[in-house]
């Protein structure tokens, strides 16, 4: 090491010995304790926060579900799956397609 | 370790006497090593709390009381980080380098021309601050970890969680740049000094 380097390992000793371990005020303990008590209310106020989000949000899940519901339900009331069925593929068109005979189809007509 | 592995384990469990005891035995070395950290004595103490504050927040996250220290240590070093980041943003435009008046005081002070032994800490302490602010924070952190707090690289390897190699290249690395900008203050130093006396 040059004579610089060990100026320097010198000085980092002397600066040692020039800032020594500091006594603490006697402030330290109950400051210490007041922050940790403030930040547990921080920490309390936010769960409580997270609390009644999570409450609207599932109010607001509810109510959107409840809005939904008479919609779906008065489908439901036109009648049974072979009605609904029925109306959508009327008998002509079953005659037309071959599934029915297309005579049974007429007779009934008329 | 200056307290028992049972304390430790006890303030783990929520026992703030426990807690008290723990930081009745820390805090004075935590303020020491904090305040030739940030170089700030009116806010050593602050620093020093935020450590505490963290670790009592954190304390349920260490899984072995025999790695208290080096975590402790490490606490220490990131809100040291965070202090000297806030300061720097506070004061951009502090110098890097060194002031002529600053070295000549240091040279006196080795010389033992200072005029008390008061005077002349300060001057060391001014003197190693401003050399210390040449560097990044990690590396100003890791510098005086090592070479003013004296700990060894096995000791830095657990605080930082890294290899000693890597360790050992960023130290020489911080350390060369603080050599390089010493002598450069000196040999101006030394130039204006000639100057003064070729005045005189």
């Amino acid at each position: 090491m040059n004579r610089s380097g060990d100026q320097l390992t010198q000085l980092f000793a002397q600066f040692k010995a020039a800032v020594p371990d500091p006594d603490p005020s006697a402030n330290f303990m109950p400051e210490l304790w007041r922050k940790i008590e403030s930040r547990q209310n921080v920490l309390i106020r936010m769960k409580k926060l997270t609390q009644v989000f999570v409450a609207t949000a599932a109010a607001i899940c509810i109510l959107l579900a409840a809005m939904s519901l008479p919609r779906s339900a008065s489908t439901e009331l036109r009648g049974s799956y072979v009605d609904v069925l029925a109306e959508s593929h009327p008998a002509e068109n079953l005659a037309a397609m071959g599934i029915i005979p297309h005579e049974g189809f007429e007779a009934n007509r008329k | 370790m200056l307290v028992e592995f049972e304390q430790i384990q006890k303030a783990q469990a929520g026992d703030d006497v426990a807690f008290n005891q723990v930081v009745a035995a820390y805090r004075k070395r935590i303020l020491g090593t904090i305040a030739r950290l940030i170089g700030r004595p009116e806010d050593v103490e602050d620093v020093a709390q935020e450590v505490f504050l963290r670790l009592y927040y954190s304390l349920d996250q260490l899984r072995t009381p025999e790695v208290f220290e080096p975590w402790l240590y490490r606490l220490t070093v990131n809100a040291s980080y965070d202090y000297l980041r806030k300061q720097r943003r506070r004061n951009e435009a502090r110098m890097s380098d060194l002031s002529e008046q600053q070295v000549m005081m240091a040279d006196a002070s080795a010389g033992g021309k200072a005029s008390s032994e008061a005077d002349r800490q300060k001057q060391v302490k001014d003197l190693v601050d401003s050399l210390l602010s040449s560097v990044s924070e990690q590396d100003r952190i890791l510098l005086t970890l090592k070479e003013v707090e004296g700990l060894s690289l096995k000791e830095l390897e657990k605080i930082y969680s890294v290899n000693e190699n890597a360790l050992k290249v960023r130290l020489f690395r911080a350390r060369q740049r603080v050599l390089n900008v010493y002598e450069t203050s000196k040999k101006r130093t030394g130039k204006s000094g000639q100057n003064k006396s070729q005045l005189e």
